[in-house]
Formats: structure tokens, C-alpha cells, sequence
């Protein structure tokens, strides 16, 4: 690529002529190969030392793009070769910069190559600040004389305000153009570097002089009125506002503005700057506010009590936000904000006033955002002020809160408007609009329910009341958009309410109205939004069904006709199912009209696999809580059959491709719902499906089943042993069989493995006996038939691991039989692995299995039958923690940190372990070299820099529990070997010793780390010097 | 008021003014309704045209009494499958640490937005948790179906 580029490199123009014939050619409409190919000879030139000289050359040039790109060059040279300039150079440069540029503009150049020239001057301004004192004065004065002169010979008694007064329009702007530049390039150096330090003092100490140009700038032209200069005048003192405030520290500068701040209110009078005006005081009062002096402000307040404001407002409130914009609005609410502390405290008319007008805003015409552009920005400052209200609320003594009724006047205009114009459109409107259109009115709802939320911690039950009223209303006159919106606000409100019963009046008139036989109609009867939100509202308020179980069942079969709509489904299962679970008690007496129900809805259709999933969740929660056992077995056989149906009808697809028929809706189940265009399903296809989707049910029923109660657990007491014969067992036999059965039969499918772990882990977490908690030597029995080859067999000793917690948290009868046939199944998988690294989540569970056997039962590990298997896992963790494997090393560098920790003192008192501290000294003689040894190698350079601090661990422990430590690691910090290549030549043998000694100084003191850090950079050679 | 505070009011204002389409972000409010300003609840959608469009994954972003000297920690809730995200749900990326890319000028919106680009371009270079990071490794298929999955079970309203 290069290489060809460089061929198709242009020469070097050999005239003036040819120069210009190229820039002419760069601003054609040309190929991007030519113009870039243009670009690069004429950038070539710019950049060799005859650049000055072209520069000079063109700068008179009659054509603007000529005049333009000799500015640009310029400013290139300014930038890459001032270093070379002389200060007799420098000055007569910038005397000629001038020069051109006035002339430029006597010229009738065109706008944009007199602003190039400004910038070259405050390039030239950057890079000599000190040979440009007074710049804006000194520029104004070759102004006045029409030529550039040495900066050196400005001597004139005449101030800056009177050779300003001289200036002609044209000239005036020029000036003005120059000290906008002048701030905004100045103002994109750092300014915290000493390098720019004396460039912003030359650039503040210009200060007054802006103030004498745009004092000139903003009065109306008296000489030419076809020239105005109020609107340049405006940028610049935006930008110098701008500049001030990042400043920050300018008071003299902060001081000359001010005085602007009236002129630059009277062009608000003018129907042409209006815009940019109100964006200049809408940006700085919401930024900068403090930049306002009370005058100031109360002019602005003077001013939006006039009738041009009154005009101004009124047509916010009537007019089209499309063509006039929101610029008059935005302000009133930047002024607001700037004040809003002082606004909420004062009772007075002019503020009482001011917060009608600004509440006003939400009530402007048209929808939200399409047509209505100032209702959210307006509902961001009525936000500000209510978590203003809130704040002073808790901050304010009681006696000091007479503003409060003041204030909450406007609160009830705010939520009433609120409520108006979340409204929905009609359906034909919504269609009409675009997608952003649809998300920002969606956005805009959302911002109102916060809102009420805020409001709901001042006024409490008066805002339930006070939508419940609407809703009764509107469910009066069958106002479905004023029943939605209040539905909606209700909904709101649920966080702050629901689980509270003295709100309970309020909400039962809503609950008990006619609004849900409503809701039970047919599609149709009531816009679909409004049975969404109705429904949605049954979710929000589950507290409140628990407390009311009379409105229970009518809410439920609510949902439950929802359950197939393809709108409503997912919502409808999704709050199933979280009624289900909280009020589960309450509804054990419904469990087999359920069933009954879902089988029905099953037999009917396919339902979403998720939404499914969500409704047997719901079933077994209330299965769960059924008191009596039998009845309880009764009603999960019941629903486990519809399951179990599928699992066989599953195996026997997969076995018999030809039974497929898709005609038949029990293999409708099997289709995926996500790719429903998918070519002809296969057989297998719809047989793993089938399985996968009873199986997540299957999951889901696990999830149900769990406890939804803490109970207090005796640690000494026993359970009742299982009944082999007992029904609970026989179930609990046959699950597992069918899940073993499901894994054979798809034992290609990661997906059925991780389910079944899913399932396990459920019942891990029970501590009272139900159809998933499977008895230990089962659940251990099914996980040593796995093998290394088994899909997701890393999921599976996660699974393990999580097993064992469990079987530490239950009786202790049951730990040891388990233990010891889980160790050697899971150290035999990590023997299968091809490499340490081949396989991150078999080697990290793999090693906190281990790490959790040996934290209780050091002795399990040492028993003599494991000697084989226990050293190859020592030899296999130490060779990990030498990888590169993130997450296997830290597993690895934690079981060290735990082992090293361990005393056989600290393990089970009654186990065999507590006689064998020998058994653990002598193993210790061995791996403790290899161990410090790999822990050196790692800080020694080889470790990323992210695993310090879990490698400091082991090494700390090594330090305190072992007295050969320090032997051990010297003989590695000794062995150059053992550092990173180039590492022995950067830290000496003396300064690794020294590195030891303080090391086992600290004694795993927290320190370690930081001097593990350094020595670990000091291996590295990130240039740093190892102190010792 | 404190630097954080400060800054945190800020942020929460130029939130409001501006920002990215499909996310929330709110301070939370404690037991009496006022907001602490430290602790923010936010929303991150997975981005169009990748395999996490259609969720919305909320995420507990605590600020710590040093920001904006030190970043914030960003905790998906629950954890999410992730290679990038820790088992407890914190999330693992260079801006949020301050050893390596977190610099103070870094806002909530940036911050968000890294987290949405980790979504579907994760940093196998610093694995979180070994579960998604090995399917990401080595079964990309199955790694997909089992995102789809989990956008399946947390779709945007």
C-alpha cells in the first residue's frame, strides 16, 4: 500500500502558478484518491522551508480558497517551525499578519479567509504571547491606522475605549472576530500546565479591553444599520463567559464581564437575536450561575413579567415548538433553576408568579414529544425543585417551613398536568410516529412515575387519594385514556405503598371497582394499553393481595386469560408468577384449579417456553406451601406428569425420527419459538427442544418448590432419616431417573447438563426434605458417573463444589461418605485434562473443590488410598499458578493462601485429621520449595500486574506459617533462572536479599503487597529503581 | 458539599439533559424517599444488531466517598453470564479500575456505554468468571444460544 502511494506521488510544483492551479484543484469536486494525492504535495510544501515564502506570496491573492490556504499555511508554519523565529522575525511576522489581514478585509475577502487570519493571529498569540502584549489593544490600534505596526511601538495616550469608538462597523467586527478566536483557541490549551501559565495571564489581562469592544458591539449601529454586530458581539461573550468559568479563579476578568450583562439583555428586544440570546443566558445561568449578580437577576425577573415575555410565553404554550422553537422556554427554566432554592423559599407575588409560569410549561398543546418539546425539559426542573422541597423538608427546623404550603400549591398543578399528558395518543397518532418519537414518550411516562414518587414523600396518602379519585372517575365515564394515565401513576406509586396496609382504603376502592370485570372482557372491548396497565397494576400491588385474598383469585384468573394473548403473555406470566410465589399461603386451596388450568391452556396451545416456564414456577410455589404432605405429593405428581409426558415423548422422538408429526400439537412444543422460520425442523431438532423446554419447566418447578420461609436451624439435631420406601423417596428416585435418562439420551446437549445442575442447586439450598432435595449418596452417586468427557463437566464440579457447601451447612452424619468418593472423582477429571491450561472451569472448580474438602477435612485428603492422586493435584496446582491462566492461577494461589493457613488444630476436633500436623510438616518439606518458588517466579516479572495482590496472599501465608519460608525463598530469588529474562541484571542479588529480609520482616502485614509491587516493577524495568 | 457530591449532582444533571437511548441511570433514595446520591440504579440495554439486543440488564453503580479520584464499582444485579463479570456481578473493565484506564473526567454516561460495548466484545484477556469465559472459548455456539436465553429472560419493557 505504502509503496504504491509513494508512486503515485505527485512532484513538487516548480511555480507559483502550479501552487495555485493545485489549491484550485483541492477544492473541486474530485475523486478522494485525487484530492488526498493533492492533499499530500501541497501539505509537503507547506511543511518545507519555503512555506513562509508561499504563504507570502498567495496571501494577497484575489481568490478566497488561495487567500484561505495561504492563512492555513500560516498557521501550519506558526505551529511546527515559531522555534526557529528569531524575536526580531517573530514581531515583524505578526506586523505583516496584521497587516494582510486588515487588508483582507479592505479587500472584501470573503468572511471565512478573515476569520483563517484571526486565527493565525492567535496562533502567533499562542506561540509569542510574550512579544504580544495587550494583543486586543494593540490589534484595534493598527485598526484604527489601517496597517499593521510593531507591537513595541503602541504607545498612544488614546485608551482602548476611545480608538474603539473610531472604529468603523466592519472593523469593529473584525476586532470582535478576533478576540472570539482569541478566547476559544487560547482556551483549548491545558490550563493547569506551567507551560500555558503565562499565555492565560496574557490572554485575562485583555479582559477590559473585550468589555470596551463588545460594550461598542452591542449598542445598534448607529452609523450603518446594515451592518449589525450585536450577534457576533454575543458568541464572543459566550465564549469569554465560557472561558471564565473553567477558569475559575478570574475575579478580575469575572469583574470586566459583568458589566456586559445589561447590553447583552437588550438584545433580547431585538426579534433577530432572540435566539442566540436566550441560548446565551439559558447556558450560562444553568452552568454558571453564579456569574449573575442580583441585579442581574432581577432584571431578567423584571423582564419576564413584561408583555414582550407574556407574548413570548403564550406562544410557547399555543404555538408549534417545531417552528419557533422551545429558546423562551428553556430560559425560564435555566433562570429557574439558577434560583430554585430562593423561588421555593419565597412567598412573595413576583416569585409565586414566576413558578405559575413555569408550571404552566407542562400544560402546553400537543403530544408529548413530537409536538410538545418543552414538557420534559420542564419536568426535569419540577423534579429539581420537589428533591429541593425534600431535602429542605429534612434539613429545615419545623418552625422554619413556612414556605411549604407555598410551595405544594404548584405541586398539585404539577401532577395534575403530569397526569394529562401521559395520556396516550390515539392508535392512529402512535403509528404515526417515529421510532425515536415512540421511545421518548415512553421515556417521558417513566420520568413522570419518578417524579410522582418524589412527590409521594411529601404528600403521602393525599397523592393515592388523589389518583384514585381520577380513576373512579374516569372508570365513571369510560374515559379509557384518563383511566390508563391514572392506572399508570397508581402503578407508580406501588413501590412506595404496596407493602404498607394504612394505604389500604384507598386501594381497595380500586381493587373492588368494576374495572376488573373490565379487564375479564373479551379482546376489544377496552383499548389493549389500558389492559396492560390494568394488568400490570394486579403485579405492582401483590402486597396488597396478600393483605386481601378476597380480590386474589379474580386477579389471578385475570392474568391467566392473558396468558396466550401475544401482547400481554409474557407480562401476564411474569406477574403469575410473582403473585403466586408472595401469596402462595393463601392460595394453597386453588393449587389443582391451576393445574387444571394449565393443563387446559396447554392442551389449547403453545405457549411462550418462557411464559410456561413462569407458570409452573407459580404452580409448584403454591404447591410448595401446601401444609399436608399427601396432598402436597398429590398435587406435584400431578403437575411433574404433564412434564414427564414431554421427557417421553422426547426419548422416544429421538429414538423413532419417523413418529414426527407436526400436525400434532405435543410436537408443536419442539419447534424453536426463537427462529420460528427455521426449513423443515428435523426430528432430533424438535426432540431436544421438546426436552430442553420440559426441562427449564422442570427447573422452574425446582425453583417453586424452594422454601420461601427462614426457618431456625438446629445445628445438633438430626433430620428424620429418609424412608427409602416413602412416597417423598420414590419421587424423588424417579426424577433423578428421568434426568439421567434425558442426559443419556442427549448427551450430546451442554444445555441439559446445565439445567440438571440447575435443578440440583435448588435443592442444595432447602434444609427441609421436599421432591428435589435428593438424598447425599444419590446426588454423589449420580456425579461420580460423570466423566471427563461428559458435556459441561466444568458446570458439574462448579456444581459439586456447591454441593459440598450444602453438605457442610447440613447433618454431619452425611460429609465424609460423600467426601471421600467426590475427591478422587473430581481429582480423576482434572487427571483427564491434556494440559493445566487446556480447560479454565474444569482447573478453577477443580481446584476449589479440593480447596473446600481440605478447609474441613484435611484428612480425607491425606488418607493413605489418595497419596497418588494427592500429589499429582499438589503438582498440578503448582503448575497452574505457574500458567498464564488468569482465573485457574488466583483458584490456585487461594487454595495455596488456605492450605498454608490450615492447622490440623483448626479442623474438626473428632476427625483423624487432628492427630496428623506430621503427615502435614512432611508434605509441607516437600512442596514448600516448589511453592515459593513458583510464587518468586510470578513476582519476579512473570505475573501481570492485575495478580499481584491475590499472589501476595499465598506468599504471606508461607511467611507466617513456615519458619524454612525465608530458606526457601532466597534459594528462588537467588536462582536468576526463576526471575523474568533481563530481571537479574536489573535487581541485584544484594537487593533481592534485601527485598526478603523486609518482606519476612512484615510478617503478612498488608505492607507486603506495596513491596511485592515495587520489587515486581523493578523486575519489570518499568523504570524504577528498587530501594532497599 | 463534598467534591463527590458535587460532582455527583452533575453528572445526574447532565444525565438528565442527555442521555443514550434505551438506559436509565437514578440515584437511589433510602428509606425516607431522599435520593443517596451515591448509589445509582441503572439500566443497560443490550445494543442493536448483536445477540444482547432486546435486554435491559440492571446494574448497581456505587460511588465511593474518593470519586472522582477512584471509580466507582459497577455490580450487575443479579450477576450476569459474562466473561467479564465476576461471579458476585461486579464488572471487570479497564476504566472502572483504577490501576489501569479509570481517570476522573470519565462520566456516568462513558461509563455505561463501556459497559453496554462489553456486552458483546468481551476482553477474553481478563476473564472474570471461569463459566462464560470457557463457553466463550471454546463453544461459541452454545455461548450464543445461552445469551439469547438470558436476553429471552430480561427484556426491555
Amino acid at each position: 500500500m505504502a509503496d504504491a502511494a509513494m508512486q503515485q506521488q505527485l512532484p513538487l510544483p516548480t511555480s507559483l502558478a502550479e501552487v495555485e492551479a493545485l489549491i484550485r484543484a483541492l477544492y473541486q469536486p474530485n475523486p478522494p484518491e485525487t484530492i488526498a494525492r493533492i492533499q499530500e504535495v501541497l501539505q509537503r510544501l507547506q511543511r518545507s522551508p519555503e512555506g513562509w515564502q508561499l504563504a507570502q506570496s498567495l496571501i494577497a491573492h484575489r481568490e478566497d480558497n488561495i487567500r484561505f490556504y495561504a492563512a492555513l499555511t500560516l498557521i501550519i508554519k506558526l505551529n511546527r517551525d515559531s522555534a526557529g523565529l528569531s524575536d526580531d522575525d517573530a514581531s515583524s511576522l505578526l506586523e505583516n499578519i496584521i497587516g494582510w489581514t486588515i487588508q483582507a478585509l479592505a479587500d472584501g475577502a470573503g468572511n471565512f479567509v478573515v476569520k483563517k487570519l484571526c486565527t493565525a493571529l492567535v496562533t502567533y498569540f499562542v506561540h509569542f504571547p510574550q512579544l504580544w502584549p495587550n494583543c486586543l489593544r494593540h490589534f484595534v490600534d493598527c485598526l484604527d491606522l489601517g496597517r499593521g505596526t510593531p507591537p513595541a511601538g503602541l504607545a498612544k495616550p488614546l485608551s482602548t475605549e476611545a480608538l474603539v469608538s473610531k472604529l468603523d462597523r466592519p472593523k469593529l467586527r473584525l476586532a470582535i472576530w478576533l478576540a472570539t478566536t482569541l478566547v476559544e483557541e487560547v482556551g483549548k490549551t491545558d490550563m493547569n500546565a506551567p507551560k500555558f501559565a503565562p499565555l492565560h495571564e496574557r490572554l485575562v489581562k485583555n479582559g477590559p479591553d473585550v468589555v470596551y469592544l463588545l460594550a461598542r458591539g452591542f449598542s445598534p449601529p448607529a452609523d450603518n444599520p446594515g451592518i449589525k454586530t450585536q450577534g457576533d458581539a454575543l458568541t464572543c461573550f459566550q465564549a469569554w463567559i465560557l472561558y471564565a468559568q473553567r477558569a475559575s479563579h478570574v475575579p478580575d476578568l469575572v469583574a470586566s464581564l459583568r458589566q456586559l450583562v445589561e447590553p447583552a439583555i437588550n438584545c433580547f428586544a431585538d426579534d433577530d437575536l432572540f435566539q442566540p440570546t436566550a441560548e446565551l443566558f439559558s447556558d450560562a445561568l444553568s452552568n454558571y450561575s453564579s456569574f449573575f449578580t442580583p441585579e442581574h437577576y432581577a432584571t431578567l425577573a423584571a423582564l419576564f413579567e413584561s408583555g414582550w415575555a407574556a407574548a413570548h410565553y403564550q406562544r410557547l404554550l399555543r404555538g408549534s415548538h417545531e417552528e419557533d422553537g422551545i429558546g423562551f422556554g428553556l430560559l425560564l427554566l435555566a433562570y429557574g433553576d439558577a434560583k430554585v432554592q430562593d423561588l421555593m423559599r419565597s412567598p412573595d407575588p413576583r416569585s409565586q408568579q414566576f413558578l405559575e409560569k413555569l408550571s404552566g410549561l407542562l400544560a402546553a398543546d400537543g403530544f408529548l414529544v413530537g409536538e410538545d418539546a418543552i414538557f420534559v425539559p420542564a419536568l426535569e426542573f419540577w423534579s429539581t425543585f420537589i428533591e429541593t422541597m425534600i431535602d429542605s423538608t429534612y434539613s429545615d427546623e419545623e418552625g422554619a417551613q413556612g414556605w411549604k404550603p407555598f410551595a405544594e400549591q404548584h405541586l398539585k398543578m404539577v401532577v395534575m398536568s403530569a397526569w394529562r399528558k401521559i395520556r396516550w395518543p390515539p392508535p392512529d397518532v402512535f403509528a404515526s410516529w417515529d421510532s425515536a418519537e415512540r421511545v421518548a414518550f415512553g421515556d417521558a411516562r417513566k420520568d413522570v412515575a419518578d417524579m410522582l414518587q418524589s412527590v409521594f414523600t411529601l404528600e403521602g396518602i393525599s397523592l393515592v387519594a388523589f389518583f384514585a379519585d381520577l380513576f373512579l372517575q374516569a372508570l365513571g365515564a369510560q374515559s379509557w385514556t384518563e383511566l390508563e394515565a391514572s392506572a399508570f401513576c397508581l402503578g407508580a406509586l406501588a413501590d412506595c405503598v404496596s407493602d404498607d396496609a394504612k394505604y389500604d382504603l384507598e386501594l381497595s376502592k380500586i381493587f373492588s371497582s368494576p374495572f376488573f370485570d373490565l379487564l375479564g372482557q373479551a379482546p376489544g372491548a377496552i383499548p389493549l394499553r389500558l389492559r396492560q396497565t390494568g394488568l400490570g397494576l394486579i403485579e405492582r400491588y401483590r402486597e396488597y393481595f396478600e393483605r386481601h385474598a378476597e380480590y386474589l383469585p379474580n386477579a389471578l384468573n385475570l392474568l391467566f386469560a392473558a396468558v396466550g394473548d401475544p401482547v400481554l403473555g409474557g407480562p401476564a406470566a411474569r406477574s403469575i408468577s410473582t403473585l403466586c410465589s408472595s401469596c402462595r399461603s393463601i392460595l394453597t386451596s386453588e393449587a389443582s384449579a391451576f393445574i387444571q388450568h394449565y393443563r387446559t391452556i396447554r392442551g389449547s396451545q403453545v405457549l411462550d417456553s418462557l411464559a410456561e416456564e413462569r407458570i409452573v414456577l407459580a404452580i409448584a410455589s403454591i404447591v410448595q406451601a401446601i401444609n399436608d404432605e399427601d396432598q402436597r405429593l398429590n398435587m406435584f405428581e400431578s403437575l411433574y406428569g404433564l412434564l414427564k409426558k414431554d421427557f417421553e415423548l422426547a426419548v422416544q422422538l429421538q429414538g423413532q425420527p419417523g413418529l414426527l408429526n407436526l400436525q400434532q400439537p405435543d410436537f408443536l412444543r419442539g419447534l424453536d419459538a426463537s427462529n420460528p422460520q427455521a426449513a423443515a425442523p428435523t426430528a432430533e431438532n424438535v426432540s431436544v427442544n421438546i426436552a430442553l423446554r420440559s426441562m427449564r419447566c422442570l427447573a422452574s418447578m425446582a425453583k417453586g418448590m424452594q422454601d420461601a420461609k427462614e426457618h431456625p436451624v438446629d445445628l445438633d439435631s438430626e433430620p428424620p432419616a429418609l424412608d427409602p420406601n416413602g412416597r417423598l423417596a420414590a419421587l424423588q428416585t424417579d426424577i433423578l431417573r428421568v434426568l439421567i435418562e434425558i442426559q443419556r439420551v442427549f448427551h450430546a446437549s451442554g444445555e441439559v447438563v446445565e439445567i440438571i445442575c440447575n435443578i440440583f442447586r435448588a435443592g442444595f439450598s432447602e434444609t427441609l426434605p421436599g421432591p428435589f432435595v435428593f438424598p447425599p449418596g444419590a446426588v454423589t452417586e449420580y456425579f461420580v458417573q460423570q466423566r471427563f468427557e461428559t458435556a459441561r463437566i466444568g458446570t458439574l464440579l462448579s456444581t459439586a463444589c456447591s454441593f459440598v457447601g450444602s453438605l457442610y451447612r447440613g447433618p454431619k452424619v452425611y460429609v465424609r461418605p460423600q467426601l471421600e468418593r467426590l475427591l478422587p472423582w473430581a481429582v480423576s477429571i482434572l487427571q483427564a485434562l491434556p494440559a493445566p491450561d487446556a480447560d479454565t472451569e474444569i482447573s478453577v472448580n477443580g481446584i476449589n473443590f479440593v480447596d473446600k474438602v481440605a478447609s474441613k477435612h484435611l484428612d480425607i485428603l491425606f488418607q493413605p488410598q489418595n497419596s497418588s492422586l494427592l500429589e499429582f493435584f499438589f503438582l498440578f496446582s503448582i503448575k497452574v499458578l505457574d500458567g498464564k491462566d488468569p482465573l485457574p492461577k488466583f483458584a490456585s494461589a487461594e487454595f495455596w493462601a488456605n492450605f498454608l493457613s490450615l492447622k490440623p488444630s483448626s479442623v474438626d476436633p473428632s476427625s483423624p485429621a487432628f492427630s496428623m500436623g506430621d503427615t502435614l510438616a512432611n508434605a509441607m518439606t516437600h512442596l514448600g520449595p516448589l511453592v515459593a518458588r513458583s510464587l518468586v517466579r510470578n513476582l519476579g516479572g512473570h505475573a501481570a500486574r492485575s495478580e499481584i495482590d491475590k499472589l501476595c496472599e499465598p506468599l504471606k501465608r508461607l511467611i507466617v506459617t513456615r519458619p524454612e519460608a525465608q530458606e526457601w525463598l532466597r534459594a528462588a530469588l537467588l536462582d536468576d533462572a526463576c526471575l523474568l529474562p533481563g530481571a537479574p541484571e536489573r535487581v541485584s542479588a544484594d537487593e533481592r536479599v534485601a527485598f526478603l529480609r523486609k518482606i519476612v520482616a512484615l510478617r503478612g502485614a498488608r505492607t507486603t503487597n506495596q513491596i511485592v509491587r515495587e520489587f515486581w516493577m523493578a523486575c519489570r524495568g518499568a523504570q524504577f529503581a528498587y530501594v532497599s | 458539599m463534598s467534591l463527590c457530591q458535587n460532582r455527583l449532582q452533575e453528572e445526574r444533571k447532565q444525565w438528565r439533559k442527555d442521555h443514550p437511548f434505551g438506559f436509565y441511570a437514578k440515584p437511589q433514595k433510602n428509606a425516607q424517599g431522599v435520593l443517596d446520591l451515591k448509589v445509582w440504579e441503572c439500566g443497560i440495554p443490550g445494543k442493536e444488531k448483536t445477540i444482547w439486543e432486546g435486554g435491559l440488564f440492571k446494574l448497581i453503580v456505587t460511588f465511593p466517598d474518593e470519586y472522582p479520584t477512584k471509580p466507582p464499582k459497577c455490580k450487575f444485579v443479579p450477576p450476569l453470564f459474562h466473561p467479564n463479570v465476576y461471579p458476585s456481578g461486579t464488572v471487570c473493565l479497564s476504566i472502572l479500575n483504577e490501576e489501569e484506564a479509570w481517570k476522573p473526567a470519565i462520566t456516568i454516561k462513558q461509563i455505561l456505554l463501556g459497559v453496554q460495548d462489553l456486552l458483546d466484545d468481551p476482553n477474553p484477556e481478563s476473564p472474570a468468571q471461569a463459566e462464560a469465559y470457557n463457553m466463550y472459548k471454546k463453544d461459541r455456539a452454545q455461548y450464543e444460544r445461552r445469551i439469547r436465553q438470558i436476553v429471552r429472560e430480561n427484556q426491555a419493557p
